[in-house]
């Protein structure tokens, strides 16, 4: 079982908490500043693959997380902030920091206002929040849709968003945003990881992401539905390995030719009771090599959930997730059938979450998992270099996961 | 025994000008949608921290759980999207933060007497 002492941080941090908690709200020149933060620690065992690049199959607590943020109110609609993120799950992360989000936002209006800078993208439910465990019942959002590995790729831009709520009267309401801005991946996610499998080096991935969420606030106390839309065109770089004898190591460049996601989405809340389903389709053509060759993938996802608080300090929940692969260029050779444990990851997902008090929380959640999403040319969550005995067609992983937050 | 909501009332800083708001106001102004009511007047929302009076607003005006909206402020915190509306510790504590800040809006029980500040009827 492998223990990272960094790991430990999440817990060291917890134990800081009340006397932390007075020191983050204050006043510069009567403008109200508020610094926060959270923390989050997990520990992973699966009886068969090794899942999400941690070795789970031996145990596990390369699972961490931590981001800290401030916000400054200047004037009544005017506030910038800024939050630093880092993470260390398996190989993904490795404990980069990262500037999750730096944001200037004037509201001119209740129906209309800017912000910019680095932004986090408003994509489904859960796209903007999807770092943030605490405020979920599980302790890994359904990866059909939101993938922990690909994290980077609907997560935040660097550019800007118009945004607003519109009244309708009897109708409720509608909220809008709508974003241009560049995506820069990490180079410590899962994508580059993947293409290290077959010698691939990716220096930098990113490109243009336009796009816009619409959502209403139905006049269904509690009925929320909604759909996004995003392009983009992204170029990776770097270098390729070759295993010749002796290796030789090539200019490596790879750009869309077709990206776009879109995504659909209902939520309804009654009292502790809340329900959510999600769909996404995601279409990529990827021009590799400089043009050389094409590959392309189109993936499906959905998820239904469901969740009931009983208790203050407890909350039970269980979701559904399906992930379906289908790569769309000539070069893989693919079986027909979906039913194949590598065209589909089917997830069934038990979660207890007990709130020790407002800031901390422990869960233990339960995956039972039916395919794998096999190797393709765009990452399932369980890599073959993680994997060297090759891809077992289930897979059941218990987690256990603390979060801080205050 | 919890609240009822007919047990919370609405008040405001004198600096406020309405006399009445609607429910949609109130749940936009304290969902951080809407940062001025329809007269104009910009509005700072203020809460409780816990109680039958928070319980009872919260589910009445806003349709949350205490926790669903604590999620819900997190969610606008952590994304940048706002900061943590003032919370305090009790009804007396919210009459006087109130008082004395132009633009505030809260809520207490509706047995207090609230001197120094005006009572939003409900449309």
């Amino acid at each position: 079982m492998w223990l990272d002492m960094r790991s430990l941080l999440a817990p060291l941090v917890l134990c800081a908490a009340p006397s932390l908690e007075a020191q983050l709200s204050f006043r510069i020149d009567g403008h109200p500043v508020q610094v926060h933060g959270f923390a989050s620690q997990g520990f992973a065992y699966s009886g068969q693959n090794n899942y999400l690049t941690m070795n789970s199959s031996h145990g596990s607590f390369a699972l961490t997380d931590v981001g800290v943020n401030a916000s400054f109110q200047l004037t009544d609609r005017f506030h910038v902030g800024a939050q630093v993120y880092t993470r260390n799950i398996g190989h993904l992360g490795d404990w980069h920091p990262q500037l999750d989000w730096a944001v200037a936002d004037y509201r001119f209006t209740d129906w209309f206002g800017i912000r910019g800078g680095v932004v986090k993208t408003v994509f489904g439910l859960e796209g903007d929040t999807q770092d943030m465990e605490f405020i979920h019942t599980s302790a890994l959002l359904p990866q059909s849709v939101y993938p922990t590995d690909l994290r980077d790729a609907l997560l935040r831009h660097r550019g800007g968003d118009l945004y607003g709520e519109i009244p309708l009267k009897h109708l409720g309401s509608l909220s809008y945003t709508g974003y241009a801005g560049q995506r820069e991946d990490s180079r410590y996610g899962g994508y580059p990881y993947l293409l290290l499998t077959n010698g691939g080096h990716i220096a930098s991935y990113g490109g243009l992401q336009v796009g816009a969420d619409l959502r209403w606030n139905t006049p269904l106390q509690g009925l929320l539905v909604g759909a996004s839309r995003m392009s983009a065109d992204v170029t990776g770089t770097g270098t390729w390995t070759i295993p010749t004898d002796p290796p030789a190591t090539i200019p490596y460049e790879e750009h869309s030719k077709r990206d776009w996601t879109h995504q659909f989405y209902g939520q309804y809340t009654a009292g502790n009771l809340r329900l959510a389903s999600e769909y996404r389709r995601y279409w990529r053509d990827q021009a590799i090599f400089s043009d050389s060759f094409e590959v392309g993938t189109d993936v499906r996802g959905w998820y239904a959930s469901a969740s009931y608080r009983f208790t203050k300090h407890l909350e039970l929940g269980a979701y559904y997730s399906r992930w379906m692969v289908t790569p769309t260029d000539a070069f893989h050779v693919m079986p027909s059938s979906q039913d194949a444990p590598d065209r589909h990851l089917y997830d069934k997902v038990i979660t207890a979450r007990f709130d020790l008090n407002h800031h901390w929380n422990v869960k233990v959640e339960g995956h039972f998992m039916d395919g794998n999403g096999g190797v393709w040319s765009y990452p399932s969550g369980f890599y073959p270099q993680d994997n060297p005995q090759g891809l077992q067609p289930k897979t059941n992983l218990l987690l256990i996961r603390t979060g801080w937050s205050f | 025994m919890a609240a009822r909501a007919a047990d919370v009332k609405i008040i405001a800083n004198a600096s406020v000008k309405a006399a009445a708001v609607s429910v949609e106001e109130i749940r936009g102004v304290f969902l951080a949608t809407k940062s001025s009511l329809s007269d104009g007047t910009h509005v700072e929302p203020v809460l409780l921290k816990g109680g039958a009076a928070h319980e009872a607003f919260v589910k009445q005006y806003l349709g949350k759980t205490d926790a669903g909206l604590e999620n819900y402020y997190r969610s606008l915190v952590f994304t940048g999207r706002g900061l943590m509306p003032t919370t305090l510790a009790s009804d007396q504590v919210v009459i006087e933060y109130v008082a004395k800040t132009r633009g505030a809006v809260g809520y207490v029980s509706a047995v207090m007497n609230t001197p120094g500040v005006k009572t939003l009827e409900i449309k």
